[in-house]
């Protein structure tokens, strides 16, 4: 069974507006860091599914290499909420104001 | 089989040397001079290697069997690649007394430094989209790590944070449009994509100028346009001075070396949509910039504000290639050359300042400075000047061109706002002057500081001297080039595209 490709477009196109949202609108930073993930393997949905289309495997390649990139920035992303909670006791992003509202450090 | 490998020789110093770094960071008897040498001791190096390089190609694509056409190697990336090692050398060395002051720096600090160094080389030899996006990704996961350096501090934690959400969340957006370029032609490569457009541009025309609307969103979020740049201010307040000046300089040039790349192929002659969208920014950035700017006490936050305003600036050269002006390429490079060594000067003078004090900089701590340290409030006020693009300085010349190239391409509205914007940034640059020259000294704090004789400061003070010379000199010394030299060098490297 073969399914039309602008399903998959949808699908991706549906997974990035979430993610946005989620960056947009969540308060917490697990959830915001797991909306950001979200877009990035929307794009790579897309890019499977162009591999696809196009009769070559760049687009795979492309994903995979997205892969490692995310696996890092995951990497990077996780040591930051660690550290922050341990200074802050806190993951509400509205409580990190501190420098926009030039108080005392 | 030498002649095929040296220009990956440059960068692959830079790479071995981090690693080099990570390695020996773990030995706890070396101490933070060392690993600052050993550093400067790679980057100059690299850039001993890069500097007979230039001028010897126009395009070569580096070992095409391995890499395809991912990697060129042309005088336009070697250009950028002398800037960014010349840059980060300078960088350190002028921040060694701030370095040596604070006890959280150790070897992992360098090793970051360098690989954010090279993440930048090879987005200036990224001849294919994919590989631009990895070395962006590469510069900007270095650079959050060191914006957070300083990790017992609640300001660099946020700063990091702030950094690294809304910066992946702009990443994102750079793929995506390279996922659409690739859907649309079915290469990622710049120069096949360029030969895409100047033949099925106008069949393919909302998608292609969608795709090349994402991936600037993401250059321009980076170099802080202003719908993009509520992180800035925060971000540059928050982390540690080097790293500051290392955003505010050496990541601003990496950014505009890719933008330049994609710009030329993406808006030159193409009908694709966006080129009125940057003129657009152009202006928000410029009033927006100087508006965050003249309304910050701190003397970091208006550095802040007024380099968005310097983005701004380039922008509006930006948009003027798009509309075939052919001088508008290397005014951007000139201007980014005279914006680097001016705000190389203004913050690594406020480091050095900093360096004894453990709160952030505003204006009153600049009272009366120029009874304290005359040396040092002359060098501040020739960057000063040369920031607001005084003449006989070198912002002047940058700022000229950049108008030239508006002027040329018919933007007169545009040009006519750049002029007006200058004069307004007069204000909070001439704040500082007022403070330092225009105010007794207080009584007890009066006693004159001796001018220190340091690696740092005497950098700072040829950071000044350059400064002036680039303004006058054109030719007095056969050798050295003034700023005729300079804009030749510009074009070269910009012919050298294709």
């Amino acid at each position: 069974m073969t399914v039309n490709p602008d399903a998959y477009f949808a699908v991706a196109t549906l997974l990035f507006s979430l993610g946005i949202l989620g960056v947009i609108s969540r308060r917490n930073l697990l959830v915001m860091y797991l909306s950001i993930e979200l877009m990035l393997n929307a794009v790579n949905l897309i890019l499977a599914t162009f591999s696809r289309l196009h009769p070559d495997e760049g687009g795979t390649m492309i994903a995979l290499f997205m892969i490692g990139v995310i696996a890092a920035e995951a990497a990077l992303f996780l040591a930051v909420i660690v550290q922050i909670y341990r200074k802050k006791h806190t993951l509400d992003s509205d409580a990190f104001t501190e420098l926009a509202q030039g108080k005392k450090l | 089989m030498m002649s095929t490998l040296a220009p990956f020789l440059p960068t692959t110093l830079v790479i071995i040397g981090a690693f080099v770094l990570l390695l020996i960071s773990t030995v706890r008897s070396i101490h933070l001079k060392s690993y600052l040498y050993i550093t400067v001791v790679f980057l100059l190096l690299a850039f001993a290697v890069a500097l007979p390089q230039f001028g010897t190609r126009s395009g070569v694509y580096v070992l095409p069997k391995v890499f395809g056409h991912t990697y060129l190697a042309d005088d336009f990336a070697t250009l950028f690649d002398l800037m960014f090692l010349g840059g980060g050398a300078l960088t350190l060395l002028i921040n060694a007394i701030y370095l040596r002051k604070r006890d959280y720096y150790n070897g992992e600090f360098f090793a970051l430094f360098l690989f954010a160094i090279f993440g930048m080389m090879t987005l200036a030899h990224a001849n294919d989209l994919v590989p631009a996006f990895i070395s962006l990704e590469l510069t900007s996961i270095a650079i959050y790590v060191l914006t957070g350096y300083h990790k017992n501090y609640r300001g660099s934690n946020e700063a990091m944070l702030k950094y690294l959400v809304l910066g992946s969340f702009a990443g994102a957006m750079f793929i995506l449009g390279t996922a659409i370029f690739y859907g649309v032609a079915g290469t990622t490569v710049i120069s096949e994509l360029a030969a895409f457009i100047q033949i099925h541009g106008s069949e393919h025309l909302l998608a292609l100028s969608t795709a090349g609307l994402f991936i600037m969103i993401t250059i321009l979020f980076k170099i802080g346009a202003v719908p993009f740049h509520s992180w800035l201010l925060d971000v540059y307040l928050g982390s540690p001075f080097p790293v500051t000046m290392f955003m505010a300089s050496v990541l601003k040039v990496a950014l505009f070396a890719i933008a330049l790349r994609l710009y030329l192929i993406l808006y030159v002659d193409t009908g694709l949509i966006g080129n009125q969208i940057i003129s657009f920014l152009a202006i928000l950035t410029l009033i927006g910039g100087s508006w965050l700017a003249i309304s910050q006490s701190m003397l970091k936050r208006m550095l802040a504000g007024s380099s968005i305003v310097h983005g701004g600036y380039m922008l509006i050269a930006l948009s003027s290639i798009g509309l075939g002006a052919h001088l508008a390429a290397p005014a951007i490079m000139f201007y980014l050359l005279s914006y680097f060594i001016s705000s190389v000067g203004a913050f690594g003078i406020l480091s050095y300042i900093a360096a004894d004090s453990n709160r952030p900089l505003t204006y009153e701590d600049f009272k009366g400075m120029a009874h304290r340290r005359p040396y040092l409030s002359a060098m501040m006020a020739i960057s000063m000047l040369s920031l607001s693009g005084f003449p006989s300085t070198i912002g002047f010349l940058g700022k000229f061109y950049i108008f030239m190239s508006a002027i040329e391409s018919g933007q007169f509205a545009l040009a006519g706002l750049g002029i007006f914007i200058a004069f307004v940034s007069v204000y909070y640059y001439f704040k500082l002057i007022a403070m330092m020259y225009f105010y007794p000294c207080e009584e007890e704090t009066c006693e004159q500081h001796p001018f220190e004789i340091h690696v740092s400061t005497l950098l700072i003070g040829l950071m000044a001297l350059i400064t002036i010379w680039g303004g006058i000199g054109t030719s007095l010394i056969p050798w050295f080039p003034g700023a005729d030299g300079i804009i030749s060098i510009a074009k070269q490297a910009i012919g050298s595209l294709p």
